[in-house]
């Protein structure tokens, strides 16, 4: 068996043209099925990891899947905003522990700026109940005199290279284009800097709601009121208490009692109001996603058959001109069955390398895309150990190519043993 | 259907809606009835709610050989109603049959049945007990592990469609392991010890909680 490998092993290098290209063929594809399942189960995690504790989330009556996109993950833009009215009336439900409004619609150079409650820094928690740290500074004071501090997230602060002090002003929307309205008028001091934590948070400016309000004092139907400007010390004597937020978090004091607040939220009469369970949502959002998942999944399969097919061709082309090696191997002694294994082993040798090749690369793009993925989409790729899933697909193109490498060795076990020692003139 | 057809597009949504509301009545009433299903369709010929998930084997008999100290005992989503509670208490002199559409009685009557839902009592007698019983999941707390938290209701839907079960029809399940690959909706078996939870904070609200020992997929036969 050892010898056969041998002999496999120097045969193929003989041809080590040729077959380099099978190998390469099976590396591309070996690393688009594993570089898909990481990227597949890195998503899941980076959006079940996104909020934890929170029981609710409450908005605009929309889609529970859009809601959760645009209220935690900053995906796609509120259909509607809900008065604080309605945030009040749910945080006065008897099972209600805590309510956490949020406001969105503006930005920083692309990065979201969310407009929230002091108390966002002691609710909000993600991963598995992990409360939000500073890595500098503090939490913005959310009174009068802190009205324009702003805290930032990990990620804008390593991006942009912001350090506590640091003036920036907010722009108009969600567009870093340099064309949208700037707020320059009210510039913020950026007063703490979160430490990083694998979820949108990392990408996200956080301002109070009152300095939202402020910010949008002299401003009607989506632009600036000519001959309208109100300094940023004169909007402190403006009432600033936000009349609509864009959605809330709510926290329970019973999580039995969840439907009962869902329940509540939904028959509110004095405005349309939806409220969603984080994990109900996430669910939806998975059987929505998992068709994509699957066709793609499908299309690397056969991207991988394909390449598989391309390596029995060229070994069964291959055999044409090895009828001589493969005859004197009959001659000396070699039997049917040790030019299967021959063959065999030759595919299993070229696959085998194609997905080892493949696995490498996969480990490596996913290294090197780590840190534009973060801060592009706000997910986190982890490059670590192989998943079971990615183990699977390694293995099924292992053993597929190893089945598909039976085919020409069949064939040259049919070949008779004088077959190759007669040359054909 | 009244001339709701004949009249303007608005008008017939207007009494569309005050249809509905005597049926969701009736829909109220036939699942508050839901612990006595059979009595309950044999007294006024209400039509139910699906029905809630079945155990398979009911604990009505004690079983020949006495099980061993540790195995769960399988119940049915009604060991958690306390025997002699009737949800049917304050609404005795009601009768259905004579509210009209859109009566605001039957408005108001809906909200009352709402809060006596909402604060149907547990059953001391199953407190502490080692318990069995299947529902549907309803997924709280995910992590890279599984699901650490989620609530398991009686039948599909319940958090979704109205209205949604009364407080003792919702178990809060701890798994001591995170449960893998349950999606919301999923049906499984959950076993471990029962315990009632009252919530002082929230008046007269309570539910259960289970600490999980095994959470498993659910079947139709069991083997």
């Amino acid at each position: 068996m050892k010898a056969l490998l041998g002999i496999a092993a120097a045969s193929a290098w003989n041809r080590r043209g040729t077959l380099a290209l099978v190998v390469l063929s099976i590396a591309l594809a070996t690393a688009l099925l594993l570089a898909l399942e990481r990227l597949r189960t890195d998503i899941r995690s980076s959006f079940s990891q996104a909020v934890s504790g929170t029981d609710l989330v409450i908005g605009a009556r929309t889609g529970p899947v859009q809601l959760m996109l645009y209220a935690v993950f900053r995906v796609g833009g509120a259909t509607n905003q809900i008065s604080m009215d309605g945030v009040r009336a749910v945080a006065a439900h008897r099972a209600v522990a805590w309510v956490v409004p949020l406001a969105l619609g503006d930005s920083h150079r692309g990065f979201p700026v969310l407009g929230t409650s002091t108390e966002y820094f002691q609710r909000f928690l993600y991963g598995e109940r992990q409360p939000l740290v500073l890595a500098q500074g503090r939490a913005f004071a959310g009174t009068l005199d802190g009205l324009y501090e702003a805290v930032l997230g990990a990620e804008v602060a390593d991006a942009l290279g912001y350090g506590l002090g640091q003036r920036i002003t907010l722009t108009h929307g969600l567009q870093a284009s340099g064309l949208a309205a700037e707020h320059a008028d009210k510039p913020f001091t950026v007063v703490g800097v979160l430490a990083r934590t694998g979820t949108p948070v990392d990408r996200t400016v956080h301002v109070s709601l009152q300095a939202i309000e402020a910010i949008h004092l002299d401003w009607a139907g989506g632009a600036p009121i000519p001959g309208l400007a109100i300094p940023a010390e004169a909007a402190r004597k403006f009432d600033l208490e936000p009349k609509a937020v864009t959605a809330a978090l709510v926290g329970l004091k019973n999580r039995v009692a969840v439907f009962n607040v869902q329940r509540f939220v939904a028959d509110y009469e004095a405005e349309p109001l939806l409220a969603v369970l984080p994990g109900v949502a996430l669910d939806e959002l998975w059987q929505a996603v998992g068709l994509g998942e699957r066709a793609l999944l499908a299309l690397s399969g056969l991207v991988a058959l394909v390449s598989l097919a391309g390596l029995v061709a060229v070994v069964l082309a291959g055999l044409n001109e090895r009828r001589r090696e493969l005859a004197v191997l009959r001659a000396v002694g070699a039997g049917p069955r040790h030019v299967l294994a021959l063959l065999a082993l030759e595919g299993a040798l070229v696959t085998g390398a194609g997905a080892l090749l493949g696995a490498a690369a996969a480990a490596a793009a996913v290294v090197a895309t780590q840190p534009w993925v973060q801060q592009s989409f706000g997910i986190t790729l982890q490059p670590g150990a192989p998943t079971a899933a990615q183990w699977a697909l390694f293995g099924a193109v292992l053993a597929a190519g190893m089945l598909a490498s039976l085919v020409p060795g069949w064939r040259a076990y049919r070949l008779s043993l004088a077959d190759g020692l007669s040359p054909r003139l | 259907m009244k001339n709701a057809f004949a009249t303007l597009p608005a008008r017939a949504l207007a009494a569309g809606a005050a249809l509905a509301l005597p049926a969701a009545l009736v829909a109220l009433a036939g699942a508050l009835l839901l612990p006595a299903a059979a009595q309950a369709q044999a007294r006024d010929g209400v039509p139910l709610m699906k029905p809630p998930l079945q155990g398979a084997a009911p604990p009505a008999t004690t079983p020949a050989t006495p099980a061993s100290p540790a195995a769960p005992r399988t119940i049915q989503w009604e060991a958690l109603v306390p025997p002699n509670w009737d949800p049917f208490k304050d609404f005795k002199d009601l009768n259905f049959q004579l509210l009209d559409d859109g009566d605001p009685r039957a408005v108001k009557m809906l909200k009352r049945m709402r809060e006596v839902w909402d604060s149907a009592p547990a059953n001391p007698a199953i407190e502490g007990q080692s318990v069995r019983i299947p529902g549907f999941v309803v997924p709280l707390e995910d992590s890279k592990e599984g699901l650490k938290e989620f609530l398991l209701v009686p039948y599909f839907g319940a958090c979704i469609h109205s209205p949604p079960p009364p407080a003792n029809q919702i178990i809060h399940v701890l798994p001591r392991t995170p449960a893998k690959g349950l999606r919301s909706m999923d049906t499984v078996w959950v076993s471990g010890p029962i315990r009632a939870v009252r919530t002082d904070s929230y008046m007269g609200m309570s539910g259960y909680r289970i600490e999980a020992v095994q959470v498993a997929p659910y079947e139709e036969k069991r083997r």
